[in-house]
């Protein structure tokens, strides 16, 4: 092979790979995983403890990440093609979202080791295939809010659900668990399907596999009907993942069926990831537009879609009464919530469109104390199973005399789950209220609101088992560490509902400012936007 | 010595209460709750002087005693702050909260015989937090913080009632919490909307500052215009519609009542105390501080709407009671009968209406705690409320038949009574009202006089007097416990009833201020106009 044949071959920069340090790192927690099985064997302390290190990794290199200045930094292909991959500071955020909860999930999953009722437990000599499919979705999941570009983005999603399929599956010789993964699959398959169909048709014709590019292209061409269906079918991969209404089947049976950990994984990342993907894609795809026409289409589809999709989520959630399913159409709700906030990231303003900055913070803001409320309630249910063997909401009867720590945690979670002051959920709320009012969608504030106070019903019946019911069964002893996450959560939740709650907003106005100043298209915007975000 | 921080101790005091509640030992739950809301009382009667000598009500309406303003969240162009002060409208409910809180708290200690195999420590930090969600609700200025407040009271209360009620009291609790949810979060869309128009009328960054909504020309402007549109309704109206909606729930008025009594009747006694005599409260000051003062104009075109719903709440309320046979839901009834007045007087917008009003808050935050506890000592004695089969305990127990009638008596509105001041008040107010419906409208509402004299009455034949049962013959008279807390109550529904010139001292001068600088002037334009 002549030599001069690799110099053709394109190569990306020493720096540029430096920019991607944390995706490395996930990558590199797999290898590692898989490398560790061969040199010391099958042992599953390793594959925990090499996950759990390889988390933490991404998680301070994801931090590090937070300081940066650059700014929207889109790359990794040779000049004049479409980006491959992008990073900023909403990319940094998820991914240093992500890494935290794959710690604590992996933490969770330690802890599920010397349960009385063997969960996933059971399945301890496959802890390196669980750790690879789990960090091997993790990746998939951080290359979601990574990138632009149609290809990659089918391939992130790919490679977010695939192994998420072989997760749901895990606990192998339960029959709910496998009907749960094939559920999963189908449902999958078909939406990728769709997706793919939708890609095909983007590129077929506007001959480009930039986001931003496609935008133009429209923005040149006016809307036209096959570019409506070309992009609802594209996001028909993106609602599954974030499991929008009418794209939500999978998501009750799916979380009923998984072990625990599993499902907390699951039910956080998973749809803020598919979050991530849809703020980013309108963002990018409108950027270039300047005419209401099509938006307004737009916007109003995903106001629909959020307001079905959290009434229809809280109604359900009515009569659970297995705790995994009940949080799974809670958290169906919740996808609801900050779907609101995608519909708004343009807002209609006198004469020429505005972005509206309120929303992306709101959608920070909200996945931040999503995560703490959600990782904390599962974690309680996980102890409960553990001990009992059973998720039914009986199981938690007289926690108030069984384990009073962990019934107060768990009433923080539930409450701050409706959204009641003083806890983070409803700071969460409020910027997202606040930011629908700034986008001028009073109705669908109604519809939040409303929301609120049905989703009260179902939640309350939780505390109601565990305050004022009692049968007298024996108290729960809950993992010291275990207590640990769950108290560190529910203080969290407190302070981001109190004291920390200006921090909050900085912290998802810092994180949010880069992807508002993408929607800015002179670069004079984009620099103003940064200086006005304030810097932690 | 500079009080200036003081109040800031009151509402957080119960807080640091209840932390030290959860980490003492449980059998010292109950004194602990004790003297820290004795404490509290003592601390908030060290609040007088500015109030009593009438220095507190110089300068305009929204002049604050010991008012602490500090940041809170301060990003994104928000602006919320920690913001506390007292005038006459709430400096009167703190008094009010911590006395009947202390009351409470001291009616709760014959906790262990509650029959609920449940530690006492729960019930007295739930307690004690319930009095900071209480008192900081009164003294916030700030309305983020008025709403955040307000949103703390629920969960103590939900698991009071849940965890130490009646048979039914899964039930009661949660219709409570999910009534009050859905009235806070319309109070929560208010929010918004008035710190966004209250932005858009100063041409910058909104206010949640409850006094300059009713104070600043630019805002009470852009509140009260009528191209300020809510979803294409009047904004001025809209919001007080929402917010009206928010603290009738809480009243509660005509037709969203329906909580109340199975709250009531579930709660242990001196959560019903705490519930009528403090809870109730704040939805007439949120009407006081809120709906009021700033949508004077609104009001005003609302108004006949208002006292149709006051005057319902007399008469509804009290044909309820006529029909009751359990003790304890006649006198719930009987707070919707009575907070009714507070209603009707409000809805008129004169002095004479407003501090109808108001006093009939204070008289009936003293004679309902007082008839709850009276049902309490009875109860915890018969350990049924049936009236049909009660009779002639005041010759059985003679020192408590004599409080008894008093307090029901106070309720009832006899003269030289707490209860009378009020009641008349409001409805010579509303004959005197500058409405054409007022007149047929105080005629009416007097009817609730009669009808509140004969239930009251009737109960009190039925319970008090008759001949000596041999059942009840055995019944140990009030306790040196039960005397000491109805003594308070009963000098000070005497004390009110006789001189209530040292009542109506503490709150004119707030009222005068509002309606001269705040309503009057909205009134002339709509009048006049």
């Amino acid at each position: 092979m002549p030599l001069g044949l690799f110099a053709t071959i394109w190569m990306p920069g020493g720096e540029d790979l430096a920019r991607l340090a944390p995706v490395w790192s996930l990558v590199g927690t797999i290898v590692g995983v898989l490398l560790a099985a061969l040199i010391v064997g099958r042992n599953w302390r390793v594959a925990g403890g090499v996950t759990m290190i390889g988390a933490l990794v991404t998680a301070w290199l994801a931090f590090r990440g937070f300081t940066a200045t650059e700014g929207h930094w889109a790359g990794m292909s040779p000049a004049g093609a479409a980006p491959m991959l992008v990073v900023d500071q909403f990319s940094h955020f998820f991914i240093f979202l992500l890494a935290i909860f794959l710690a604590a999930v992996t933490w969770l999953w330690f802890m599920g080791q010397d349960a009385a009722v063997p969960d996933i437990s059971a399945h301890r000599g496959d802890a390196t295939e669980f750790f690879v499919l789990l960090v091997g979705s993790a990746f998939g999941m951080a290359m979601m809010v990574s990138t632009t570009n149609l290809l990659m983005i089918i391939l992130a999603v790919e490679s977010a659900s695939l192994p998420s399929y072989g997760l749901a599956g895990f606990r192998k010789k339960n029959r709910q668990s496998a009907e749960a993964s094939l559920k999963y699959v189908l449902f999958g398959a078909v939406t990728s399907a769709i997706m793919i169909y939708g890609a095909s048709l983007l590129y077929g014709r506007y001959h480009t596999l930039d986001l931003a590019m496609i935008g133009r292209q429209i923005q040149i061409e006016g809307p036209t009907v096959l570019m409506g269906v070309a992009m609802f079918a594209f996001m028909v991969g993106v609602a599954f993942k974030v499991s929008a209404v009418p794209f939500h089947f999978w998501c009750p049976d799916v979380f009923e069926g998984a072990s625990i950990e599993v499902t907390t994984w699951l039910s956080v990342v998973s749809k803020a990831a598919g979050l991530g993907l849809m703020l980013r894609i309108i963002a990018v795809v409108t950027s270039e537009l300047t005419s209401t026409d099509a938006l307004q289409y737009v916007t109003m589809a995903i106001a629909i879609m959020a307001a079905l999709t959290c009434t229809w989520g809280n109604f359900s959630a009515f009569r659970q009464t297995n705790m995994k399913r009940l949080l799974a159409f809670s958290s169906i709700a919740h996808a609801g919530y900050m779907l609101m906030a995608v519909a708004i990231i343009w807002k209609p303003a006198e004469g020429a469109l505005s972005p509206a900055h309120p929303a992306f913070s709101a959608i920070v803001a909200y996945i931040t104390v999503y995560l703490l409320m959600n990782l904390g309630a599962f974690a309680c249910i996980a102890f409960v199973y553990w001990s009992t063997g059973s998720e039914s909401i009986d199981a938690f009867n007289g926690m108030a005399r069984r384990n009073p720590l962990l019934m107060v945690a768990m009433v923080v979670f539930l409450f701050s789950l409706v959204g009641l002051p003083p806890m983070g959920g409803f700071l969460a709320k409020w910027w997202l209220l606040a930011a629908l009012w700034d986008a001028k969608l009073i109705w669908l504030i109604f519809v939040a609101v409303f929301n609120t106070v049905i989703s009260l019903y179902y939640y309350a019946r939780i505390a109601v088992a565990m305050v004022f019911r009692d049968d007298d069964q024996a108290p729960l002893r809950a993992p010291l560490a275990g207590q640990a996450i769950v108290l560190a959560c529910a203080v969290g939740i407190l302070l981001t509902g109190t004291l920390w709650a200006g921090r909050l907003k900085d912290f998802s106005d810092a994180r949010s400012r880069d992807l508002y100043a993408v929607t800015q298209k002179s670069p004079a915007g984009s620099v103003a936007a940064a200086e006005s975000g304030t810097a932690d | 010595m500079d009080l200036t921080s003081l109040l800031n101790w009151i509402i957080f005091l119960p807080l640091i209460g209840a932390v030290v509640v959860l980490f003492a030992p449980a059998q010292m739950a109950r004194s602990i709750t004790w003297l820290f809301t004795f404490g509290v009382f003592l601390l908030s009667c060290a609040l007088f002087g500015p109030f009593w000598d009438g220095s507190a009500f110089k300068g305009e309406y929204g002049v604050m005693q010991y008012e602490t303003i500090v940041k809170w969240i301060d990003v994104g162009g928000f602006h919320i702050n920690y913001h506390v002060g007292l005038d006459g409208i709430s400096f009167p409910l703190i008094i009010l909260t911590t006395l009947i809180t202390w009351l409470s708290a001291w009616a709760s200690w014959n906790f262990d015989h509650w029959n609920v195999n449940r530690g006492p420590k729960g019930f007295f930090a739930l307690f004690l937090l319930l009095e900071t969600g209480v008192l900081g609700t009164f003294a916030a200025l700030d309305f983020f913080l008025f709403y955040i407040f307000w949103e703390v009271m629920l969960l103590p209360m939900y698991f009071l009632i849940g965890v130490w009620g009646g048979p039914r009291k899964e039930y009661a609790a949660i219709k409570f919490f999910i009534y009050t949810l859905a009235g806070s979060v319309l109070m929560l869309v208010a929010l918004l909307a008035m710190y966004y128009t209250s932005g858009d009328a100063v041409g910058g960054d909104g206010t949640f500052n409850l006094i300059d909504y009713a104070t600043k020309p630019a805002i009470i402007q852009m509140f009260n215009d009528e191209a300020t549109r809510f979803l294409g309704w009047n904004f001025g109206q809209a919001m007080f519609v929402m917010l009206f909606i928010a603290f009738m729930i809480k009243v509660p008025v005509f037709p969203f009542h329906t909580w109340l009594p199975d709250a009531h009747v579930e709660a242990p006694t001196p959560i019903s105390m705490i519930l009528a005599g403090i809870l109730l409260k704040l939805g007439a000051y949120g009407f006081f501080r809120v709906c009021y003062p700033i949508f004077p104009e609104a009001a005003q075109s609302l108004a006949y709407g208002v006292a149709l719903l006051g005057v319902i709440n007399i008469i509804y309320g009290a044909f309820c009671c006529l029909a009751q046979t359990d003790f304890k839901r006649l006198v719930a009834y009987s707070s919707i009968s009575h907070m009714g007045y507070v209603v009707l007087g409000i809805a008129i917008m004169t002095s004479t209406g407003f501090q109808g009003a108001m006093f009939q808050v204070l008289a009936h935050g003293i004679s309902s705690p007082m008839c709850f506890f009276l049902v309490g000592v009875i109860y915890d004695r018969a350990h049924h409320r049936d009236l049909n089969r009660f009779g002639g305990l005041w010759l059985a127990m003679p020192r408590y038949g004599s409080l008894a009638t008093l307090g029901f008596f106070a309720s009832l509105g006899l003269p030289s009574l707490c209860g009378f001041i009020g009641e008349i008040w409001v409805l010579l107010g509303t004959f005197n009202a500058p409405f054409p419906w007022a007149k047929p409208m105080a005629v009416v509402a007097a009817f609730g006089v009669v009808l509140t004299a004969a239930y009251i009455l009737w109960m009190i034949q039925r319970v008090y007097l008759g001949k000596k049962k041999e059942e009840y013959a055995e019944f140990p008279d009030a306790d040196a416990r039960e005397t000491a807390i109805l003594i308070p109550m009963a000098a000070l529904a005497i004390f009110m009833g006789i001189l209530p010139s040292y009542t109506f001292r503490l709150m004119n001068g707030t009222i005068d201020r509002m309606l001269n600088d705040v309503i009057g002037p909205a009134m002339a334009v709509a009048f006049g106009g």
